[in-house]
């Protein structure tokens, strides 16, 4: 059989799988190692006395994945960025920040929520995962959105999107992942990550507003607050500025001189800091051990599914699906633009189905390349492309595109990983529930890829001063 | 017939031999037997050998610093200061140690076995800043250099400060790095020759080394014509590869200029104190140790001096 | 599902077995959390000594890389016994009793077999960098500082074989329930009602926030 047939159906197999309700990350291992066998086996004509040799190679290949793909230093952001969110959980900055936002912008229609989009973009500066995010938020903002009587699907709902913003204002796994993949100027991405982040919180909130102000039975304002209690909620959360400036001078130094170091070694800065400050605050060793753990596993079921889907990807580099695709898209002629926008479509279809990372660490080898093709090749001008940017700046517009899409599959059904969490963390939520509650910010993320794609100064103006 | 080839990174001067291996083996065989070529697809590329010992794929390249405990034999070529001056001389002298029996034994443990070299000019550094042309100046320097080339940075003072070669560039800006230390066509590709105030044109210290390899079953599951096309494409591939690498040297100095790069030619007193501190001694250490594992190691040595004197006579 | 999922326990034998399985994946996870900790640790000692000393930490990056899969991967069947790795439970959510079962000890059994095979084919990646007769008995070594490797890559099969001990534990679990129709089993994770959630959530969440 042709080897793209046997991707093609295998692909299919893992999502009755997922479907049918296996863990993700086993699901995806499952049908990788099955289709390795299957290719295997083919390349031997189905021989019965070979079908032993083609389970062995098989497993063996599969074998390498767990260890040499998780034994990377680019990954080692994921744990860090994590610990970052448990430790900042107990240094009481989410509940400060949460604070802070409610006492100076709850009195707006909607008010609560508006103020959980603000914290969690606040949040988002010293949080380097959406799943931690929404996992933390959940558990502070959720309840005092419900006591004040908010629908709770549409609370569960701010709190899954919010949770997404930490994926594009820095720091970020998943920007590091993509820049690591593409070979791009990480700092760069970083930086452009910034304003898009920024922008998407500015959407959600007015979003909210707008909803507020139409539907009756909305979260009514939190108002009452005196001045002085709104002045007094800001140095709690204060701390949080010293970890953003720290991490942005490991990235990039406004003042021209040299940044302090790689943006690695600014996460566990930033890390360290709110550790002292939880420290500080009043963490003891029972508690230090609570979030030690939490964060293995929050960290243990990202990389099983890293893994599991990267055995996947093994497999289809075996059935080179991948190159199918790019031969394919190459050979369209249609307009640049339409092929990027329905490139983005695409993403969103796909994500769907597949975990952010997982969905990047496929797709990127092949679309990008094609991607930076479409606009004039890697080293062109502004002037000659396709897109009106450099060669580099496309490959920084391109890469927060997409990873503004790799977030907003984070809410989409039927695996939309903060839902999951959320769901996980707050009992009287069914999946469904959160699913329903984060529809209404579908449309304001596709408001916002709108946005970006036709004004990419938004994205490219802060790293051009760089 | 259909191979599968593991290499990574993207497609580069550097893999321009297997390209050129593959198109010419498909020709020989009128299509019989066709080698696809997968970056990255197939395998991590310090696991390529681990690959081709389980049979996974039928031929891949590696670099011999990236696992020495794996292939000690061959880091015999990544020794600093071998001499060795310019890519025909590394392509000899790379195939005469290949074709040594110590050699086949090692790679036998993965059932592969050696098929060429894929070689590459000395390693040269930039930097940012002034030049660091005198050896006093690589004291307390931090170097992007790895296997062996790091061990004489050190031996010199200098700190190898190791990064993956995608955050090199990031490195350098940065400051993590003050200096990283590539081949040509790596400075390109890695962009690090953009950061860079100077280049180092005579340092020379020593590259690294970078076989293809197949997997012996499948090599001897070959019928006899395609084994004949296989054997018979290397040279000319190789061929085809030092005239491409050839071409980006050339334009190498046009490439400085753009750039703005200066290039730094380092006095031979310097040089020659740091052979001195960075050659032999490296070299004796090498030799005790990988004769205590039992390697004849000084057979291998020599064989690298006897090659490239022949090599050159040749000439 | 993500997150929280409780498991019952009794003076069973097999509840017995569960839980001392379970103190030994906690052992397990918290030197998973401990790695991680170490990570940022490290970090902070390679900032200082190269900014403050001009003497940066030899072999950052291949303790990372021996760190990594002790943090990643090691606690990974505590995870399965609280039911933390994501599914999607659109179908298995509508299940009850012996039909919900069922469809748990299959999918269950699926991931023993494939975490079977993952042992057999993680074991020979360890084996294949392993030899008695070489210095530290290593045939694969770390880049920068030749750390070897195999201490790493034996972590992943000791961490799978624990895992499959979870499995095993998680059928005997799944077919007595399927056996005897039970509503409640021990000893496998099941989502937990409101009230025990918001219970186990206040007990964790007191005084830190
Ligand atoms: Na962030
Ligand atoms: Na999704």
């Amino acid at each position: 059989m042709d080897s793209i047939e046997i991707g093609l159906w295998v692909t299919g197999g893992l999502l009755v799988l997922v479907v049918l309700g296996m863990r993700v990350a086993f699901a995806a291992a499952f049908a990788g190692l099955v289709g390795l066998i299957w290719i295997f086996w083919d390349k031997r004509g189905y021989d019965p006395e070979m079908f032993g040799w083609a389970l062995g190679v098989a497993v063996k290949t599969a074998g390498q994945v767990p260890h040499g793909k998780v034994a990377s230093q680019a990954l080692s952001l994921i744990p860090t960025f994590i610990l970052i969110g448990y430790l900042a959980y107990y240094a009481g900055l989410t509940r400060a920040l949460f604070e802070a936002a409610k006492r100076w912008i709850a009195w707006v229609p909607g008010g609560l929520a508006v103020s959980t989009v603000f914290a969690t973009a606040g949040f988002a500066a010293v949080s380097g995962a959406s799943v931690a995010t929404a996992a933390v938020f959940a558990r502070i903002a959720i309840p005092e959105m419900l006591k004040v009587g908010y629908d709770k699907r549409f609370a569960a709902g701010v709190v899954a999107a919010g949770g997404t913003l930490a994926s594009l204002i820095p720091p970020s796994a998943i920007l590091v992942i993509y820049a690591i993949i593409v070979e791009q100027d990480v700092g760069k991405l970083l930086l452009a990550g910034f304003i898009p982040g920024m922008f998407s919180a500015l959407v959600y909130g007015l979003l909210i507003v707008i909803l507020a102000l139409s539907l009756k039975s909305f979260g009514p304002p939190v108002t009452g607050f005196t001045w002085r209690e709104r002045f007094a909620s800001l140095p709690p959360a204060l701390p949080i500025v010293a970890v953003v400036v720290i991490i942005i001078f490991f990235v990039y130094n406004p003042f021209g001189g040299d940044a302090w170091g790689t943006p690695t070694e600014g996460g566990a800065i930033g890390a360290f800091i709110v550790f002292c400050m939880a420290l500080w605050r009043g963490m003891r060793l029972p508690e230090l051990r609570d979030a030690l753990v939490e964060t293995a596993k929050l960290s243990i079921m990202i990389f099983t599914i890293i893994w599991g889907v990267l055995i996947y990807v093994r497999f289809l580099g075996f059935a080179d699906l991948p190159s199918a695709f790019a031969d394919w898209i190459t050979s369209l002629s249609y307009p640049p633009m339409l092929i990027l926008v329905c490139i983005l479509l695409a993403y969103a279809v796909l994500g769907m189905f597949m975990d952010a990372i997982g969905m990047l660490l496929l797709t990127l080898p092949v679309v990008y390349p094609a991607v930076m093709a479409l606009n004039g090749g890697e080293t062109v001008s502004a002037a000659d492309s396709a897109f009106g940017m450099s060669g580099t700046m496309c490959a920084i517009w391109f890469g927060i595109l997409v990873v503004k899409m790799a977030e907003f599959c984070l809410i989409t059904p039927p695996i939309g990983l903060n839902c999951f969490v959320v769901a996980g963390v707050r009992p009287e939520l069914s999946v469904q529930d959160v699913f329903r509650g984060v529809t209404p910010f579908f449309v304001a993320d596709a408001v916002t890829i709108a946005l970006l794609v036709a004004f990419p100064q938004i994205v490219l103006w802060l790293p051009s001063l760089a | 017939t259909e191979w599968n080839a593991s290499l990574w990174g993207k497609r580069r001067a550097f893999t321009e031999h297997v390209h050129k291996l593959a198109e010419l083996v498909e020709q020989k065989t009128d299509g019989a037997f066709t080698i696809n070529i997968s970056y990255g697809g197939l395998s991590k590329n310090t696991e390529n050998l681990d690959g081709i010992s389980i049979g996974a794929f039928e031929m891949a390249q590696f670099c011999a610093g990236y696992h020495p405990d794996k292939n000690r034999a061959i880091t015999v070529l990544e020794l600093p200061f071998l001499g060795v001056s310019n890519l025909d001389e590394e392509v000899a002298v790379s195939h005469a140690i290949y074709d040594h029996p110590a050699v086949a034994e090692e790679m036998a443990q993965w059932n592969a076995q050696m098929l060429m070299t894929s070689p590459m000019p000395q390693y040269n550094i930039v930097g940012t800043g002034d030049p660091r042309d005198e050896l006093a100046e690589f004291d307390g320097m931090r170097v992007r250099a790895t296997g062996g080339l790091g061990r004489a940075f050190s031996a010199v003072g200098a700190v190898p400060t190791s990064v993956t070669s995608s955050e090199a560039y990031q490195a350098m800006e940065s400051g993590v790095v003050d200096t990283v230390a590539f081949a040509q066509h790596a400075h390109l590709s890695f962009g690090t020759i953009n950061q860079a105030d100077w280049w180092t044109a005579n340092l020379n210290p020593g590259t690294v080394n970078c076989p293809i390899v197949v997997n012996i079953d499948a090599y001897e599951a070959l019928s006899d014509e395609e084994r004949a096309a296989l054997d018979s494409s290397v040279d000319e591939a190789i061929d085809h590869y030092l005239a491409n690498y050839g071409e980006l040297l050339q334009q190498w100095d046009s490439v400085l200029e753009e750039k703005g790069v200066q290039k730094v030619e380092i006095a031979e007193g310097e040089l020659a104190k740091f052979r001195e501190v960075a050659g032999d001694p490296i070299h004796a250490a090498w030799l005790e140790e990988m004769s205590a594992q039992g390697l004849p190691a000084q057979e291998l040595y020599d064989l690298v001096f006897s090659t490239l004197e022949s090599a050159r006579a040749g000439n | 599902m993500a997150g929280q999922a409780s498991v019952l326990e009794d003076d069973s034998l097999l509840s017995r077995l569960d839980r001392g399985l379970a103190r030994l994946e906690w052992g397990m996870a918290l030197v998973s959390g401990l790695g991680a900790f170490a990570l940022m640790v490290l970090a902070v000692v390679s900032v200082t000594g190269r900014n403050g000393f001009n003497e940066p930490l030899r072999g950052y990056v291949d303790w990372i890389e021996a760190a990594m899969p002790l943090i990643a991967i090691f606690g990974i069947a505590y995870v399965q016994r609280n039911g933390g790795h994501i599914r999607m439970d659109i179908v298995v959510g509508q299940l009850k009793g012996r039909l919900l079962w069922a469809a748990e000890f299959l999918t269950t059994l699926a991931i023993l077999l494939l975490m079977a095979l993952l042992v057999w084919g993680t074991w020979a990646h360890f084996d294949r960098s392993f030899d008695f007769s070489t210095p530290n008995w290593s045939r694969d070594s770390s880049i920068d500082i030749g750390l070897p490797i195999w201490p790493a890559k034996l972590v992943v099969p000791v961490a799978f074989a624990v895992m499959c001990l979870r499995l095993v534990l998680q059928l005997w679990g799944y077919g007595r329930a399927f056996v005897l129709g039970l509503s409640e089993p021990v000893a496998v994770p099941l989502v937990m009602s409101a009230a025990e959630m918001a219970a186990a959530e206040a007990e964790q969440v007191r005084g830190h926030d």
